[in-house]
């Protein structure tokens, strides 16, 4: 007991005591004036409905009476789109001409031409556009190899089918009918899947207001883009896509992440002073 | 000699104390703060705070309010003149697959006072494996892929030399 309680060891207690004590202290002064009580979350936004979203873009406005009547009458008369198969295109400048099989016939249709109630309106490289109506119809190539078929002239023959090649050059192409544009799907899989080749093509700046973002600008948009032919001008503001507002850089990436299940597109930009809605058909 | 066991008794208990007294999660509070205004944000499940550890659990990292990736445990092991960092199943958005390896199996950065101006790195993941180091003296990164071969989707990022391919930055 003597030993336990001699004074130098006590001493050394207390000397280890107080360099604890110490640095406590220390630890507690620091934490007291420097150090945070809590740490910093991210607070997971809710998946929020959109204001709206257009379903169907067309027809947007009522045809009139008459044009009704029309189309009732025409209705008898005309089939489907289905049955019309889209075998060959030869697209100028100048004219466009299509090979067409319908009812086990191949015709060739140049623009302006009727089948089956819808006429030829335009075409790309692997599709044609037909318009009944106020509506558009899309007509993809055949691509199934055909037995005996020959190709003639500058028609071309049925097509191979799209190669699924990982090139960074954007297939799918954008046509203007008009009253709105229609994007071909793959272009919106290419982009959602090479989110690199979206970097190339468009350049996206955040607007901030203090530590609030507001909205996104275009610092630069590839000439001859698809984004270009999108309608989209340097210095648009987009404020909201699909009925979202777009005021955080989650709701873009959130947009992206599901760009490839979208049925049609509508952004709302701001162009100056001026608000404008850009709609599109995704087909 | 009394005199020297007394002193190296302070500094071992002084030592002890700052390792097991340090405010850990305190001041992983305050790197938060500090990944906050890098627009990085990290949300764990729980914090666990040990005698040397601090250990986080089930991590989502928001980089501009984008969860970029998710880690299954995150731990910070200190004794002041040697500290790792290791990390536990560290899965990236599929969005990213394009420009970075997905899934990260085990990471593991240690600093030791022997080597004071060098962090050595070592990871496993999808890519196999990449040992690298930080110079704190030149403010360099270098991470060699000398063992890995699924490194396809990094190659557009990466310098080759007569070791093989490898990252190299700078900050």
């Amino acid at each position: 007991m003597k030993h336990l309680f001699s004074l130098k060891r006590l001493k050394n207690l207390w000397l280890l005591a107080i360099v604890l004590l110490c640095v406590k202290l220390v630890w507690f002064v620091i934490a007291f004036l420097w150090l945070p009580v809590s740490g910093v979350d991210y607070m997971v936004e809710k998946e929020r409905k959109p204001l709206y979203y257009r379903v169907k873009l067309n027809p947007n406005k009522a045809p009139p009476p008459k044009k009704q009547t029309k189309k009732t009458v025409k209705r008898v008369v005309s089939g489907s789109i289905k049955d019309i198969i889209l075998l060959g295109i030869y697209n100028a400048s100048d004219m466009t001409v299509i090979t067409v099989e319908h009812k086990k016939k191949t015709k060739v249709l140049s623009k302006g031409d009727e089948i089956n109630g819808f006429t030829l309106d335009s075409a790309g490289s692997n599709f044609a556009i037909f318009t009944k109506a106020t509506k558009s119809y899309k007509v993809k190539l055949f691509t199934k190899k055909r037995k005996n078929s020959k190709s003639t002239g500058t028609i071309k023959e049925v097509a191979s089918p799209v190669k699924e090649t990982k090139s960074s050059k954007p297939e799918g192409e954008i046509v203007d009918v008009g009253d709105h544009k229609i994007i071909d799907r793959t272009l919106l899989d290419h982009y959602g899947e090479n989110v690199e080749n979206v970097y190339k093509d468009i350049g996206i700046k955040d607007i901030k207001n203090g530590k609030d973002l507001k909205g996104f600008s275009i610092s630069f948009i590839r000439r001859g883009s698809p984004f270009a032919k999108l309608g989209l001008k340097r210095g648009d503001v987009i404020s909201s896509i699909n009925g979202q507002k777009i005021d955080s850089y989650n709701a873009a990436f959130g947009i992206y992440k599901n760009i490839k299940d979208i049925e049609n597109l509508s952004l709302v930009i701001k162009r100056g002073e001026e608000e404008m809605e850009l709609e599109y058909e995704v087909n | 000699m009394q005199m020297v066991k007394n002193i190296l008794l302070v500094l071992l208990v002084s030592w002890l104390a700052i390792i097991v007294f340090m405010p850990k999660q305190a001041l992983y509070y305050k790197m938060e703060e500090t990944l906050a205004t890098q627009e990085v944000v990290l949300n764990e499940t729980s914090i666990e705070e040990g005698l040397f550890s601090l250990t986080l659990h089930q991590v989502t990292v928001y980089v501009k309010g984008i969860p970029v990736a998710t880690v299954e445990e995150v731990k910070f092991f200190t004794l002041l003149f040697f500290s790792r960092l290791s990390v536990d199943t560290l899965l990236l958005d599929d969005s990213l697959k394009k420009m970075l390896p997905t899934k990260l199996n085990h990471a593991e950065i240690t600093h030791s006072v022997a080597s004071a101006l060098n962090v050595i790195v070592h990871a496993q993941g999808s890519f196999d494996a990449l040992e690298g180091n930080i110079d704190l003296g030149t403010s360099s990164v270098r991470l060699d892929f000398n063992e890995s071969k699924n490194i396809e989707v990094l190659k557009s990022q990466l310098k080759k030399d007569e070791k093989g391919w490898y990252y190299e930055t700078s900050f």
